[in-house]
């Protein structure tokens, strides 16, 4: 059996007297798309240093790629791609440079390098100007392609698609596709949650550095509660209704109500007791499931 | 190999400045060159120096009877302050800009995220601050033996290599504690301004101590009181003061290391 991709056990740090992550305990496995969900200052960025060796933990320990995370320590960083949330490059050297740069630092060929910018659309033109010069967007795509040219087996992306067009997002998804058949574990850390809906086989979710929830993307919507929208043929009275689930909306003849998966079949019987006219149950996407999360 | 590549890459970031940095140092040595009063000037130079007030003379790291004579008015050149600056300038911004301005421009995480161990950092920007030291010290020496045999001052120029050795030593030991300074730091800004303070002050301390008798026995924990270039012109190498510069270089060098190596990014 191989080793999990990333294992942390009771990963804390704080920095003074504040708390940036405390006791997490998460494994994702080799070949998997994980998504790292959580608002800003939840505790992902913070996760993604100490997994890097960045930072010392205050608490616990981690694994990547089956070696253990020591700070300081980049004996496993052979094997990572790594994509910061603020892209930060240097502004003097050309974008060719650059990537000769990292990938030389890398210890491995940048394999991958020519499909990614063609895929990217970085062209010569491009590459040999100073980075300096270079768009938000353009100086993104650069970044992508410095993380996965060195087809690494382990890539720990952070927001990477800020500030790409959704023509571009299009082609990274493809990239991450691409790059998953070929075996590499991603982990990635996103607001965007369709983003992380569409591409994650699965997801944790972080709030003020504790780890909230992990699993499936589908298993943790389906254990999200259910939106039920109820029209009905004459005026009810709403309260009827509220010891089902929670009211979000009531008028006289149309209520909507959360609803846990458990109690559904109470309110439809009880619903049939009553003048309904339509019902609709809509099962939360990532989204909502993650907003009920920090409610 | 990751070695290699960040010294490479130190390298090409900092090589632009060093050119008009040499140039200029040579320039400088030249002039001197060109000024230097040849043997049966010396009494008319004494005259002349006799005029200028000691505090001024001090300034350059000799006294009047040295600086009167061929050899001694070369040997100006390597304590001139605009000597020290420029050596100085280049030890502090190598040291800043490698790992304080790394991690505060943000492309630190880009470097620490590959196979590139930290104290691989530390030696590349080190072996950057060298090497431009020895570019800078070969360009004064290379201007002072040029301007030596143009003139036919009669002196031997490989009087003056144990001096810019001294000033390459000098100023590696002030690299040093520039990486220091800066592996403690989060911005190459403050890096800058903590070492270029360290600097002034030792310069001020050695400067003073020199002139006011009763802050004398402070010189010796000034780096500069290390290196007095009329002196080593006279009396040659002095192998403890070139071990105290050796020394403090390594245990800064180490320190830098493990503070470093410790800290987070």
């Amino acid at each position: 059996m191989s080793a999990a991709a990333i294992e942390t056990s009771g990963l804390g740090k704080r920095f003074g007297g504040v708390t940036a992550l405390e006791g997490l305990s998460l494994q994702v496995e080799e070949g998997e798309v994980f998504g790292f969900l959580g608002p800003n200052g939840a505790g992902k960025t913070t996760t993604i240093r100490l997994l890097l060796g960045f930072l010392r933990p205050s608490g616990g320990s981690a694994r990547l790629l089956g070696r253990p995370v020591a700070h300081g320590a980049v004996g496993v960083h052979a094997d990572l791609g790594y994509l910061p949330g603020e892209t930060r490059l240097w502004p003097q050297l050309h974008g060719r440079q650059v990537l000769d740069l990292l990938a030389r630092l890398s210890k491995r060929a940048p394999t991958e390098r020519a499909g990614l910018l063609e895929r990217l659309t970085l062209g010569d033109e491009v590459l040999a100007r100073p980075v300096g010069t270079y768009s938000d967007g353009m100086r993104q795509k650069l970044a992508i392609v410095q993380a996965l040219q060195c087809a690494p087996r382990l890539a720990l992306l952070d927001e990477p698609t800020k500030g790409l067009d959704p023509l571009v997002q299009q082609a990274f998804y493809a990239i991450l596709a691409d790059a998953r058949a070929r075996g590499t574990t991603i982990f990635l850390s996103s607001h965007i949650l369709p983003e992380v809906e569409r591409v994650c086989d699965r997801v944790a979710m972080l709030r003020a550095g504790k780890l909230v929830s992990v699993g499936d993307v589908a298993a943790l919507t389906r254990a999200a509660r259910r939106r039920v929208v109820v029209e009905f043929r004459d005026d009810v009275d709403a309260a009827h209704l509220a010891g089902f689930g929670e009211v979000t909306s009531a008028e006289p003849r149309r209520v909507v109500l959360m609803v846990s998966r458990e109690k559904l079949p109470a309110l439809v019987a009880r619903l049939g007791m009553m003048p309904l006219a339509d019902l609709l149950v809509e099962q939360p996407s990532l989204e909502e499931t993650f907003l009920e999360q920090y409610r | 190999m990751s070695l290699w590549g960040l010294l490479g890459f130190q390298w090409r970031r900092n090589r632009l400045p060093l050119l008009p940095m040499a140039v200029g140092l040579g320039l400088f040595q030249a002039i001197l060159s060109r000024m230097a009063p040849v043997p049966n000037e010396s009494s008319w130079m004494s005259a002349i120096l006799a005029a200028v007030p000691p505090q001024l003379v001090a300034l350059t790291g000799s006294d009047i009877a040295a600086v009167a004579t061929t050899r001694g008015f070369l040997a100006i050149g390597y304590g001139h302050p605009i000597f020290l600056l420029l050596l100085g300038l280049w030890a502090v911004r190598v040291s800043s800009g490698a790992l304080a301005g790394e991690i505060g421009r943000g492309t630190m995480d880009m470097i620490a995220s590959r196979p590139v161990p930290r104290w691989h950092q530390v030696a590349a920007a080190f072996l950057v601050i060298v090497a431009g030291l020895v570019v800078l010290c070969a360009a004064a020496w290379g201007a002072t033996t040029l301007g030596a045999s143009v003139r036919s001052l009669g002196v031997a120029a490989t009087a003056f290599l144990p001096i810019a050795g001294m000033g390459l030593l000098l100023f590696a030991a002030w690299g040093a504690v520039g990486l220091l300074v800066s592996a403690t730091r989060r911005d190459g800004g403050s890096a800058i301004a903590w070492t270029s303070a360290l600097m002034s002050f030792s310069f001020a301390l050695d400067y003073l101590a020199r002139l006011w008798q009763p802050i004398a026995a402070l010189r010796a924990f000034s780096l500069f009181r290390y290196y007095e270039p009329t002196r080593i012109l006279r009396e040659g190498l002095n192998g403890t003061e070139m071990l105290v510069l050796g020394s403090v270089t390594a245990a800064a060098l180490l320190a830098a290391l493990v503070v470093f190596q410790r800290r987070d990014l």
